[in-house]
Order: C-alpha cells, then sequence, then structure tokens
C-alpha cells in the first residue's frame, strides 16, 4: 500500500483528467443504475476514491477503464449495503421496471416504443450481464479493457456479453430470459 | 464449420481478426437467419447508444466538478531553496530562466519527492544552455566512460537510453549536486532542436513501494514530467522524464527509457 503522507494531494493535471471524465462516467452510471441521482452518487463515490487513490493511477491506462474499475466496486459495495439493510432488492427480476433515462432523447424518428422497451429490458437483466453489455456496447471497450475495469477473466467477459445480449433480446420479443444470474468467476483483484 | 454464440459476439463486438473474423463472415453468409439476429443486435446497440447519449449531453452537476477541486491544493515546500541554489548557479542564462520558472511555481509539487522538482529546475537550467549543456558530452564518451561515471557516483546503474528510433540524440550527461546526494542528467535533443532531459537518482522516499512503479504525469506550464521508480529497496532508481513536448509523445520517450531501464522487473504494470 502506498506510503504517501496524508498532506499528498492529486496533482491539478489529475484533477482535470478526471472532470474530463465526468460526462461518460455518468453515462454510463445512468445506464447502470437508472436512478439519476443515485447514479450520481455512485459518480461521486468514484471521484472520491480516485482523489484519494490518485496515485495508483498508472498514466499509461486509459482513465475511463480505471474509473469505471472504482465505480464498479463502488456499485458492488453499494448493494451489500442495500441488501444487509434488506431495503431494495435492485436486482429483483420481479420487480417493476424503473425507466428514468430521459424518453425523449434518443434519434428523431426513431421508435419511441422501442426504446423504452430497451432500457426497460437492460434493467432487468442480472447486474453482471447489464455491466458487460454496457461497456462493450456503449462504451465501447475492448473485451481485455472490460475484463480490466471489472476484475474478471475476458472468458467471463464473453459469456456475459454473449448471455445478456440474447436475454435482452428474448426480453424485447416478449419473452422471459432464463434466469441465469451466475456471475461468473471470482473477482481476480480489487485496486480500491 | 459451426460458430458459437461467444464467436459471433466476439465478431460483433470487434474483437476478431484475420482469418477468424472471415470464417464467421463466411458463415453469415451461408446462414441468413443468423444475419438477421446480428442485425437486431446492432438494432438494439444503436438504440441503446442514442438514448444513454443524452446523459452526455446534461450540465455536470456542480456537486461532482466541486468534488474533483475541493480536495485541498498541494503543498509548494522546497520552491525558495531551489530559486536560491539557481542564483548560486551563477544566473548565466538571466532573465528568461526565471521567468521559466516562475511559471512552474504554482504548481511545483512536493509530492513526487522533492526530486521531480529538481529534475524540472535542472532541465530549466541547463537545456538553454548553448555551449555547455551537458558536462561529458558524447564525443568525449569514448570507451562508456560516462556511464560508468555516473553509475560510480550515483550508486545506481546508470544506462544510456538510445531514444533514436523516436528521433533523439543523446547529447551527453551531468552530475548534479544535490544536498541527498548526486543525481544525474542526461541531455537528449533531436533534429529539430528540441531538448529533453531524464534525471535519475536514488529516490529520496526510501524503498520503492508497489504503486510508485507506475507512471505518473505531471504538467508544469509548458513543461511535461514523465516519473516513475524502478527497482526495490536499495536498487531502486527514480527517474524523471522532462520536457516541453506534448504528453504522447513525452510518454512514447518515456516508454522506450522504461523499456531499456533493466529494472523493468520490479516495475509491473
Amino acid at each position: 500500500m502506498p506510503r504517501y503522507p496524508p498532506t499528498v494531494h492529486a496533482p491539478v493535471a489529475f484533477r482535470q483528467q478526471l472532470v474530463g471524465v465526468i460526462p461518460r462516467l455518468r453515462r454510463y452510471a445512468r445506464s447502470l443504475v437508472s436512478d439519476p441521482g443515485a447514479a450520481d452518487d455512485l459518480v461521486q463515490v468514484a471521484l472520491e476514491r480516485a482523489l484519494t487513490h490518485w496515485h495508483q493511477f498508472d498514466q499509461r491506462r486509459d482513465i475511463l477503464v480505471w474509473m469505471v474499475s472504482i465505480a464498479h466496486n463502488a456499485h458492488v459495495d453499494e448493494r451489500r449495503r442495500s441488501a444487509r439493510m434488506s431495503l431494495v432488492e435492485p436486482d429483483d427480476p420481479d420487480a417493476p421496471p424503473h425507466d428514468h433515462l430521459d424518453r425523449r432523447g434518443g434519434v428523431p424518428g426513431a421508435d419511441v416504443g422501442l426504446r423504452i422497451d430497451l432500457v426497460a429490458a437492460l434493467q432487468r437483466l442480472p447486474v453482471e450481464q447489464r455491466e458487460a453489455l454496457l461497456l462493450v456496447g456503449v462504451e465501447q471497450f475492448s473485451y481485455a479493457e472490460c475484463a480490466e475495469a471489472l476484475a474478471i477473466p475476458i472468458g467471463t467477459v464473453m459469456s456475459r456479453v454473449s448471455r445478456g445480449r440474447a436475454a435482452l433480446r428474448e426480453l424485447l420479443d416478449g419473452r422471459v430470459p432464463a434466469t441465469d444470474s451466475t456471475s461468473g468467476a471470482p473477482a481476480l483483484r480489487r485496486v480500491i | 464449420m459451426d460458430i458459437d454464440d461467444t464467436t459471433l459476439n466476439a465478431w460483433f463486438d470487434g474483437e476478431l481478426a484475420g482469418e477468424q473474423a472471415a470464417a464467421v463472415e463466411a458463415h453469415l453468409r451461408e446462414n441468413p437467419d443468423l444475419g438477421a439476429r446480428v442485425r437486431l443486435w446492432r438494432a438494439d446497440r444503436d438504440a441503446l447508444r442514442a438514448q444513454v447519449d443524452t446523459v452526455l449531453l446534461e450540465a455536470v452537476p456542480d456537486r461532482l466538478t466541486q468534488t474533483v477541486w475541493q480536495a485541498p491544493a498541494r503543498r509548494r515546500v522546497g520552491f525558495l531553496a531551489a530559486g536560491f541554489a539557481l542564483f548560486v548557479l551563477g544566473g548565466a542564462t538571466g532573465a528568461a530562466l526565471l521567468a521559466g520558472l516562475e511559471a512552474l511555481r504554482p504548481t511545483v509539487q512536493a509530492e513526487g519527492g522533492e526530486w521531480l522538482q529538481r529534475a524540472a529546475v535542472a532541465h530549466a537550467v541547463y537545456v538553454p544552455e548553448k555551449r555547455h549543456p551537458v558536462e561529458v558530452s558524447i564525443e568525449q564518451n569514448q570507451d562508456g566512460h560516462l556511464a560508468r561515471w555516473l553509475t560510480k557516483r550515483l550508486d545506481v546503474p546508470v544506462k544510456l537510453f538510445d531514444l533514436q528510433p523516436q528521433g533523439f540524440d543523446l547529447v551527453g550527461g551531468r552530475l548534479l549536486p544535490d544536498a541527498r546526494g548526486p543525481s544525474a542528467q542526461l541531455m537528449y535533443q533531436n533534429e529539430a532542436g528540441q531538448r529533453v532531459t531524464v534525471y535519475l537518482r536514488k529516490p529520496d522516499t526510501g524503498p520503492a513501494d508497489p504503486a510508485s512503479a507506475a507512471f505518473r504525469y505531471e504538467r508544469q506550464g509548458e513543461l511535461g514530467l514523465f516519473y516513475w521508480v524502478e527497482g526495490q529497496g536499495a536498487a531502486a532508481t527514480g527517474y524523471a522524464l522532462v520536457g516541453t513536448l506534448p504528453r504522447e509523445q513525452l510518454l512514447a520517450l518515456a516508454e522506450a527509457i522504461y523499456r531499456q531501464g533493466g529494472g523493468g522487473a520490479a516495475a509491473a504494470k
């Protein structure tokens, strides 16, 4: 673990990098968590952790991949806390789908009904599949970057993407996908 | 041949190349039903992107930007001492140099180890020199004298890195006096006359911790610095590459140095 004294703070250049990555991090958090306030809370926690651990960031890496890995861990922590408190089960497939994304957005002229169903369907996927699908499909991460961000083997990324995409299609076709929320291999390592 | 779901997905996500991709594409031509499936995937993906992209257009909430900037600013220790040393050095390059250092001041940091700050100052002092940029020039280095001499004085292995693939030739090197022990500076120059310096010494933060193996980057006014520590314990060496080049170009040089550094085994990514 780092031995930097607590008085050492993140350099300005690093903070500028963080500010630059906020919009994309918000997009990811919003599609992962769906409630806008909760999504921004997640982004805030990730930023705070990044500032505390700034010296662990290797400038050869992509800062978005690093920030997503931090957000992923924060989200796991958050879900564990919620589960312990037994308040809500965020990934209960029987829970009513909540769609807080802006329904008016998107491509003009595209089928509005399709878009609403799509986000609602996405929220019904097991969180592991949703994460992989969002990172690969929306953030355009390579499988290797996705594996790095989620701390899982590439083979696990492949199967989550494949199963997630198939399940999403089944939901959109009005079928109920086989409930298979196996999260694959355990995490390799956890950075923050 | 049979193409399973995972392979088809990997192809769809651009993970396959060459023969593998060609095999999937051939398979798709022979199986129109699979082609229809892929078109649905594409429609789903594009619709999803179109919808979530609206978040990018929103104003970032103030609380998030504030989170980034609110944490305390960095200390500015040791700068006066560096300025004083500069006067002692003789002020050969005068006002221009001081103006350059003035630009460094608000952001020169203490946390990279004070050695990072010294690397920036040494760069600013010697790079503008026309007649004596280095103490031992490459012409005087017939028998590997420069590397041997610096290695002996620094007590860390000093290599003369080959940056010619990146367009930089070694000008030479010098030994630098330092309150905490000597350090060395190697200077490189490209055809356009741009100079970068490599500053190296024993790190003064004690044994290297795993996190310090990471490359770190600082921009201080016009100067960019990549710095890192190689090796462990007594064999640890701190490196700083300093120059006014764009970050990407500087990174390419830093990586070339890192690859030639020898201590790379301890600096796992």
